[in-house]
């Protein structure tokens, strides 16, 4: 039975989850998180949330275990059953045997200091004996993968492996239901497929799953999705039904997946799971593309390739960037970084991209001057870093770190981003015109009064960059700029930064987000374990096969689909117009 | 980088019961009270060098080497201005160099290192789960005794937020080393907040995943871990009883005082 039924005939005692009529509001807001919300989910589904950030998604799967109302103040009303019991009476911890939570922030989930204790964490709460915790350790951590780990420190574990913890300690309690809060979004692409294999296989095990997540490519296989707009469902079906709809995917901040997006724009009825099937129905739509000569792209695509933004007086002779043989270690750690050599010129676009741990965060910190190589050298503009303090290189090189809460201290929008120039000694004037310069170009002119902790997470994302931009610097890093940003963020902040880059700002991102590099950048740099092992142009990269596979790094699946065609679009648009100029 | 100071090596010490490890630590400190002299010290100073050795300790002295040298070293010299006992050495404004001011603030300063020292050990051989089953064991209430043991755990994460938001601040141009002392103390405000609002967020986030996990359930905590009571324990704890008398006894004699170097 699904959703659709009223939901006063249903019956609770049959289905896993049972939400009739919830409505919450934060304590001090103008409008409740989440209005009315009725949901029905069946024992063995798997029903995937998504919505803007703001919709109500994380409050929706805080009211399954009681973290709201419990841990939030507010109003509740409404009635959640859980496997046939209501929850109105029960504390958090009582519902830790029946609902499993996995949160977004795998360190603060992560309390142990060896993997066999930690999956053993939640069963000594709830005072299971030691025979029976024993019996039960192995299986969770082989459900997900880590049996051979037992001894190691969590904290030693990749992104990837420490989320599949937190969910084998959920597991080992054996809830009916286990809810996921974005699992994935500090992961890299090798971390994020571990989680979504593991996701399809409690699936098959016939565990009742509730997954929110910003990537509708990944909840294709959900037997439902819901979308929440402003704490109310605003679609709720079967991904094929829900995907369908472009317009309202869009209105609530959704991404829609590419392939449904590029079969609906080229006028074909259908919501492909993978690529073959969008291959197919292409091909059964437009016989005609069937049999165009392959293409070799990387030579006859090269000429297409966006000229240089910058204007051309801007090309210095010399690099901007040049990173001369860098070799880098932590006190005690490996080699971070491997002999690297890279030049960045001025108004280049340039992705770096790569595992966890391959070294692009410790490169980048090595370009702004917060490390010093143990080797080699770093010139910016050709004078050599080491001669810089960093201050002197927060004017030709500015950098934005992953966390926007990083570097936010200040009363007012306005005085954070003053604060750079003033640690310059600048003119007070100066600094306004300035700061009036920066806050537009990000979009927070009206925002000046504002107190930086109450804006959103994307706002606070352009705050990061105001507060740099200010600064006036030649090339911008951005540290992984979309995280926990939902699509219509991730798309205004990426506007953000292309303009800056067509006003000459040489650009740097950090990414692991393969469609953001297709978009978006003109270059791509692939780092693993320290070494450059991939540097020359987007389309390019997404023709070498074998270097994506073993860096565990993915095309966009409108990219692959597009190969199948002996062609390479690296967007949506791009792959339509190449179906409909050969139709 | 690793941010947590243990180290799995196995050794006889790190298999200790955890109350005895517990109890070595409260031993540690009770020893380095009672005593004054440099080399009163000295006894407790060697069994440190002696478990670091056995341990294998050595990597996490080496990460805090500048902390044990600024201790000792501003100690020293602190004491020296206000510890205006003895005849004179040397002229020098503002502090009293005598034997005697050398001897006293070299001994605080021995002292607090001790200290570090004795904690540095204790972290680098106890683990988590170790620490909280010691305390229960010693009657702590089992949600106190998680939280104490939890806060170490999380000091190093907030150290290491710390240091991002000094990077993020210093790149704006920021200088924290403008100014006199306490213009210095005033110019940490941009780090301050930043840190203080993340260590709320992750002890809420924190909080959440715990009560989700079933911290605080009905039943009393079981523990997974069983830690049997050894030869090697009642060994250790008849050894730390012994360190601890003699230390008490040292300044009951008053031979852990500064006086017999006057």
């Amino acid at each position: 039975m699904k959703t659709d039924a009223p939901i006063s005939s249903v019956t609770p005692g049959l289905h896993a989850v049972w939400v009739d009529g919830v409505t919450f509001t934060y304590h001090g807001a103008d409008r409740p998180a989440l209005r009315a919300v009725s949901l029905v989910q069946n024992a063995g589904e798997m029903i995937g949330v998504m919505g803007a950030s703001g919709a109500g998604k994380s409050t929706l799967a805080k009211c399954l275990n009681r973290i709201v109302p419990e841990f939030e103040d507010g109003e509740f009303s409404g009635t959640i059953t859980i496997a046939g019991e209501p929850l109105n009476h029960l504390r958090v911890c009582d519902l830790a045997p029946k609902v499993g939570m996995v949160f977004q922030d795998f360190e603060s989930q992560l309390f142990s200091t060896n993997v066999a204790h930690e999956v053993a964490f939640a069963m000594e709460q709830v005072g299971m004996d030691r025979a029976e915790m024993d019996r039960r350790i192995m299986p969770a951590l082989e459900a997900v993968g880590l049996r051979g780990f037992e001894h190691r420190d969590p904290m030693s574990l990749s992104g990837g492996e420490k989320q599949r913890l937190a969910i084998a300690s959920v597991l080992a309690l054996r809830p009916s239901l286990i809810v996921l809060d974005e699992p994935t979004t500090d992961l890299d692409p090798e971390g994020r497929a571990e989680v979504f294999a593991l996701i399809a296989r409690l699936r098959a095990q016939g565990l009742s799953l509730i997954v929110i997540e910003h990537e509708s490519e990944e909840l294709r296989a959900a037997d439902r999705i819901i979308v929440l707009r402003e704490g109310e469902i605003a679609a709720n079906g079967p991904p094929f039904q829900v995907f369908a709809r472009t317009e309202l995917l869009t209105a609530c901040g959704v991404r829609p997946p590419g392939l449904g997006h590029a079969l609906e724009l080229l006028g074909i009825d259908a919501q492909p799971k993978s690529v073959e099937q969008a291959y197919d129905a292409i091909v059964r739509a437009y016989p005609r593309v069937v049999g165009t000569v392959y293409e070799n792209i990387a030579k006859s695509r090269v000429h297409e390739e966006p000229a240089p933004t910058a204007t051309p007086d801007a090309i210095a002779s010399h690099a901007f960037i040049g990173i001369e043989n860098v070799s880098f270690s932590y006190v005690g750690g490996p080699r971070v970084l491997d002999s690297i050599d890279l030049k960045v010129e001025p108004g280049e676009f340039v992705a770096i991209v790569g595992q966890n741990g391959s070294g692009k965060t410790t490169l980048a910190k090595q370009i702004v001057g917060l490390l010093q190589p143990a080797a080699g050298r770093v010139t910016i503009d050709g004078k050599d870093r080491a001669q810089m303090r960093p201050a002197e290189t927060a004017r030709e090189v500015a950098y934005v770190f992953q966390n926007p809460d990083h570097q936010i201290f200040a009363a007012t929008v306005e005085e954070e981003v003053a604060f750079g120039p003033r640690n310059f000694g600048l003119p007070d004037d100066e600094i306004r015109r300035r700061c009036d310069e920066a806050l537009e170009a990000v979009g927070l002119q009206n925002e000046r009064q504002s107190d930086p902790f109450l804006l959103s997470k994307g706002e606070r994302q352009r705050l990061a960059v105001a507060s740099v931009l200010v600064l006036r610097p030649r090339m911008l890093i951005l540290d992984e700029p979309t995280t926990g940003l939902d699509h219509r963020e991730q798309l205004r902040m990426m506007a953000l930064v292309r303009d800056l880059n067509r006003a000459g700002i040489a650009i740097v991102i950090i990414t692991h987000t393969p469609w953001l590099v297709a978009e978006y950048a003109r270059r791509v740099v692939l780092l693993r374990k320290g070494a450059r092992i991939f540097d020359g142009g987007v389309r390019e990269f997404f023709m070498q096969d074998e270097l994506l596979r073993s860096s565990s790094f993915r095309a966009p699946e409108i990219t692959e689909l597009s190969r199948r065609f002996g062609t390479l679009a690296l967007t949506t648009d791009e792959f339509v117009a190449w179906v409909k100029g050969r139709a | 980088m690793p941010i947590y100071l243990y180290i799995d090596r196995g050794t006889f010490v790190h298999r200790l019961h955890p109350t005895v490890k517990v109890f070595a630590l409260f031993v540690m400190f009770w020893s380095v009270y009672w005593v004054d002299n440099p080399i009163a010290l000295l006894p407790v100073g060697l069994v440190m060098l002696w478990i670091a050795q056995l341990t294998d300790s050595w990597p996490n002295f080496y990460r805090l080497r500048w902390l044990f040298v600024i201790l000792v070293f501003t100690t020293t010299l602190a004491w020296m201005v206000f510890y205006r006992r003895g005849a004179v050495l040397v002229n020098v404004p503002v502090f009293h160099i005598s034997r005697l001011s050398l001897v006293f603030g070299l001994g605080r300063g021995i002292k607090l290192a001790e200290l570090l020292a004795a904690s540095v050990l204790f972290l680098s051989t106890t683990k988590i789960e170790e620490f909280t089953y010691g305390l229960q064991r010693m009657r702590v209430p089992y949600r106190v005794s998680f939280a104490i043991s939890l806060s170490f755990r999380l000091v190093p994460l907030f150290i290491d937020s710390a240091v991002t938001i000094v990077d993020a601040q210093r790149l704006r141009g920021y200088d924290f080393n403008q100014g006199g002392p306490l213009e210095r103390v005033r110019r940490y405000v941009p780090v301050v907040i930043p840190v203080f609002m993340g260590a709320l967020r992750k002890a809420n986030n924190m909080a959440m995943a715990l009560e989700a996990r079933g911290f605080g359930f009905s039943h009393e905590p079981t523990t997974f871990v069983e830690y049997p009571v050894t030869v090697t324990d009642i060994i250790a704890f008849a050894f730390l009883i012994g360190l601890g008398t003699m230390n008490f006894m040292l300044y009951w004699t008053g031979l852990g005082g500064i006086g017999p170097l006057k």
